[in-house]
């Protein structure tokens, strides 16, 4: 029986909502069960609408007492002493449990580069803390893919998750980051490409994909059926379902 | 899995449905300028028809949405080499308007082609124009479906566009491909107002709520299912549908009962 662990989840209240939200941690619960989905990485709407350190604390708080609710934060630059120093930050991840990260730099304004965020991004690179990003996401006029390829290139080391890559064929992007940079990762929540999955990983192994849905924007249940009838082996498949997040999660040392 | 459907339990042990065998209703074939396909063959896209219990898939041809003339031809290729499981639809350029007339009278010599197609975002020429009054006289004139590619807001294929073209063709069977994506209360409006409108699916199931809205508002014998193979798994789109908050009568009319009744004897069923 293939264990799902969703490295791309998100529930709370937006300024323009999904068509259909998940407003609370409960109703993100019955979802998840509904799909069978055993445990979700989450973050809250508030990290990138309001502000990372109210959506901080809000993901922590609610995801408490729920074992399989793993919480997320999002980053800032740590010269505007928001979420302290990079030190101070990675203090506060440790205490609070947390082992991953979101930066939403067109949202909150900042410019997601070694300048900029070089303090946090050397420390993320060096404690193999994940850093994700989604693919529509902008930075110093660079978008999606082009982003994702400067960062790697400036922090060749940063473990980099991609999510929501797109369905309209990304793959003449991503591959030639993938063999380039060892850390970047894509999630699977839009590799809706016929036969797609199975021609990755026989090229490049099963250990660069993380499975994903997008909830709640995207219905989960596109992800998880592709994922658990490709063409792989089941060894692979589970690697992709929970095996790699697990693996990130625990080589984290914030 | 609190999901009680038999269906969903089948198809996510087995990866198909024995008594449900899926129809895709918007499929393409062959190569295509923004994407790697790692399955274009049309030996490959059996494999996938196979591992995910699809039946039939109804494509046009990626050459014939540039040129028809060349594209129809290899699709029609196909279709005499598969004959069991491959189905056409007459792909058309408006943009080339001096060969359409001579394109809708081979439909019938090409053979297997069961519908018309329009692309009119990508050819940047509206379906209500009047180039296109030719093909849908001819549609009218044989009661033929029209797939056309919709997408919400555009200029030439919105769902108000649909709506426009539905009331001068009341029984033109139109599929509103991709559903007019993002405007759906547009599409659903559309689909109310005009019977012989129908929302496809493509990329519109992976939107979460959208099913079971469309379902709810206009009912699920107006939905048919579609994956624009060779580009989407077609485990992506039966995925999102059984595991939309709707019953397993509304799954088999989504995943092949209305396209059974709309298609007919092309596929097969009286």
């Amino acid at each position: 029986m293939l264990e799902f662990f969703d490295c791309n989840v998100a529930y709370g209240v937006w300024s323009v909502p999904p068509f259909k939200p998940l407003t609370r941690v409960q109703e993100l619960l019955e979802q998840m069960a509904w799909s069978g989905i055993g445990r979700a990485l989450v973050r809250h709407a508030a990290m990138d609408n309001e502000s990372p350190p109210v959506g901080n604390r809000l993901i922590v708080e609610e995801t408490a007492p729920y074992a399989q609710l793993r919480p997320s934060w999002a980053i800032l630059p740590t010269r505007t002493g928001e979420l302290g120093t990079a030190e101070e930050f990675l203090a506060a991840m440790r205490r609070a449990g947390v082992r991953a990260l979101w930066a939403f730099p067109s949202k909150h304004r900042y410019t997601l580069d070694g300048v900029t965020c070089g303090d946090l991004l050397s420390a993320l690179s060096e404690r193999r803390i994940p850093l994700f990003i989604q693919r529509g996401e902008t930075s110093r006029g660079l978008t999606g893919w082009e982003l994702a390829g400067a960062l790697l290139k400036e922090f060749p080391a940063l473990i980099l998750v991609v999510t929501g890559h797109g369905s309209w064929g990304e793959d003449r992007y991503f591959r030639p980051l993938v063999e380039t940079y060892e850390g970047l990762y894509v999630d699977t929540s839009r590799y809706e490409l016929d036969g797609g999955i199975a021609d990755f990983c026989r090229k490049y192994g099963p250990y660069r994909l993380l499975f994903g849905t997008n909830l709640p924007a995207a219905n989960p249940g596109g992800a998880m059926l592709t994922l658990a009838h490709a063409d792989i082996g089941d060894e692979e498949r589970q690697l992709i379902a929970a095996g790699n997040l697990d693996r990130l999660l625990s080589e984290a040392q914030p | 899995m609190s999901n009680p459907s038999p269906l969903v339990a089948e198809f996510t042990e087995t990866g198909k449905g024995a008594d449900c065998p899926v129809i895709d209703c918007h499929a393409h074939y062959g190569p295509f300028q923004g994407i790697y396909f790692p399955k274009v063959t049309a030996e490959a896209m059996i494999d996938s028809l196979d591992r995910c219990g699809v039946r039939w898939v109804i494509c046009s041809g990626h050459a014939a949405l540039v040129d028809p003339a060349r594209g129809n031809e290899e699709m029609a290729d196909v279709v005499r080499r598969f004959p069991d499981r491959f189905r056409a639809y007459m792909a058309l350029n408006p943009n080339y308007p001096e060969n359409l007339q001579a394109e809708l009278e081979r439909l019938d010599d090409l053979g297997g082609f069961v519908g018309l197609k329009f692309l009119s975002d990508y050819h940047q020429y509206p379906i209500t124009g009047e180039k296109y009054v030719p093909a849908m006289e001819f549609a009218q004139a044989r009661g033929l479906p029209i797939l056309m590619h919709t997408w919400g807001r555009s200029a030439y294929d919105s769902p108000q566009l649909v709506a426009e073209l539905a009331s001068r063709y009341p029984t033109v069977p139109l599929l509103m491909g991709h559903s007019g994506h993002g405007d759906w209360e547009g599409a659903i409006r559309t689909a109310l107002d005009h019977p012989a409108v129908y929302l496809e699916l493509c990329a519109a199931y992976a939107v979460n709520g959208v099913i079971e809205a469309f379902c709810e508002r206009v009912g699920s014998e107006r939905v048919l299912f579609g994956t624009d193979l060779p580009w989407f798994d077609p485990h992506y789109g039966i995925g999102c549908v059984l595991h939309a908050r709707i019953t397993d009568e509304e799954r088999h009319n989504i995943l092949h009962r209305n396209a059974e009744r709309l298609f007919g004897e092309a596929l097969g069923h009286s």
